[in-house]
Order: C-alpha cells, then structure tokens, then sequence
C-alpha cells in the first residue's frame, strides 16, 4: 500500500529573526542617555599634617565675588585681562603659586571658568603650566595668615 | 498566434542577511554603551579644556538645590545627607582603590560654599584626582562672557 507523506520542510524560519534583532536595537536606542563624560581635571594637593604656608606676598590671588567680578591682587580685572597680568610675574617666578579664592556665594560656574582659563596657559604663550591652589575654607581658616 | 508562455517575476526581497546587519548593530551599541550611574538633573558649567573622565569613576552630584547623591561608579548614585556623609563615603572607597578618580558633578548655579564643603571632604579622604564636569565651551559662549 501507498502511503502519501506531505514533504518536511527542512529551514529553520528565520524571518522573525530580524524584527527581534530590530525590537532590541530600538531599546537599546531609546534607554541610551548620551551622558556627558568630559570635565576639567584638578589633582587635588596631598593633604599631611603641616600643609606650606603660602604667604599673600609669593602668590598672586584672584579673588571671586559673588557677581563674578574679579580682584587679582586687589585690582578689579576682567578674565581676558588676568594671563596678560601674570605672565611677566611668571616669568619671573615660573614656580609662583596662583591662589582662586571664590566668595562663598558666588556660583560655583565663576570658579569653573578662572580655573578653565589659568589652566589655558600653556596654550598662550606661558612656559610652564601654572600652579594653581584653591584652598577650602577649612584650609583658609586653619592654615593661612 | 500562440504566444511563448511568460516567466514570472521573483516577487520576494532577500532578507536572510538583515539579521546578521541588526545583530551587528546589536554588539556596536552593547560594547560602546557606558551606564550613567547618576541621572541627576544639572546645569553644567561649560569649559574649554574637557579631558576623558575614566571609567568607573566615582560620582559626587550636586544639584541647584543643595541635594547631594554619591556613587562609586559601579551602581546608581543615592542621596546622602551631608557633606560628611561624603567623606565616610570617600574613604570606604579609597581604601579599596587609593588611586580612584572622582567625579564632581555640579550645577552652574550652586553657591561655591556647598561645592567647598565636598571638595574639602575629598581633600580629607585623600582623594587624587577630581575631575569638574563639564559641558563643552563654544565660541557663542566666549563672545557672551
């Protein structure tokens, strides 16, 4: 006797198998935040016991107030003017500390942007990277003057 | 007139490769992918030096209004009271990692006395390195002041 077999079809089916790998690419894409990975570095000094004492007098100190204004040395300067004001000191001193010391107040973007800018220096014509000390409050109160 | 029979047309598009294209997009975001371990809402404040910030650094997030969030860099970043929360929180890291990087991530507008406190605390668990975060600084900004 005959027997009628239907054929077996012998592919794997595969034609879903590029909505699911689409499916997955689309929530990878939407659960992405592009999160910002970029700063500014600042190697913090190894704190010990007896920190230096920095006297007003070797380093220059740019002071930040709460409009953002700043005093160097006392003088009421803009930012763009601040590198023209310490080059020749620096020249002098390559290894002269400057000192940011910003108003409780003022915000946090002030500071960012002097550091940003002394940090530029190398790029402007200075010879040496400058040194640049922000001392906490703690700092100021314990070891200064 | 008998007319020879016409072939008909393939009517399917291959499509046995658009798997192997979508799993391949699949890896590319699967290995660039980097876990942001703080969703903090900030507005950052905007450098022009911007440095790569190593992986697996540990957070500290400041928002506008004061809260502070801390994470190690391995899992999601939680609230914590105070600026000496962030000092225990300091040293229980670099005693498993002295040379870890941290990750400072504040608001533009947040008082500098509140960034002073956190930085202070690091200074203290004898942290490194802190890297400021940073949004980039166009040339817009520059002219702005």
């Amino acid at each position: 006797m005959k027997i009628d077999r239907e054929p077996v079809d012998d592919e794997i089916p595969t034609s879903s198998m590029a909505d699911i790998a689409f499916l997955l690419i689309i929530y990878f894409m939407v659960t992405t935040t592009f999160a910002a990975t970029r700063g500014l570095d600042f190697a913090l000094p190894e704190e010990d016991d007896s920190p230096p004492v920095i006297e007003k007098e070797d380093s220059v100190l740019i002071e930040i107030q709460p409009s953002g204004e700043l005093l160097v040395d006392q003088t009421p300067m803009s930012l763009s003017e601040v590198l023209n004001y310490l080059k020749p000191k620096l020249e002098v001193n390559p290894k002269k500390p400057v000192i940011i010391r910003p108003d409780p107040a003022s915000p946090y973007k002030y500071m960012v942007i002097v550091l940003d800018e002394l940090r530029q220096a190398q790029d402007k014509g200075f010879e040496e990277e400058i040194r640049i000390s922000i001392p906490t409050q703690r700092e100021i109160e314990s070891f200064w003057y | 007139m008998k007319l020879p029979e016409s072939r008909t047309a393939e009517g399917t598009i291959p499509t046995a490769s658009m798997a192997d294209i979508a799993f391949l997009l699949i890896i590319f975001f699967m290995l660039t992918i980097t876990f942001e371990v703080d969703k903090t809402q900030v507005v950052l404040p905007k450098t022009s030096i911007r440095v790569e910030i190593p992986k697996k650094a540990a957070y500290v997030s400041l928002d506008e209004s004061g809260r502070i969030k801390v994470s190690s860099g391995e899992e999601l970043s939680a609230s914590v009271a105070g600026s000496e929360d962030v000092f225990s929180f300091a040293v229980g890291v670099i005693a498993t990692d002295p040379n870890k990087e941290f990750v400072l991530k504040a608001d533009e507008n947040v008082p500098y006395r509140d960034v002073d406190q956190i930085v202070d605390a690091l200074k203290r668990a004898k942290v490194r390195v802190i890297y400021l975060l940073s949004n980039e600084r166009t040339v817009d900004d520059m002219a702005g002041g």
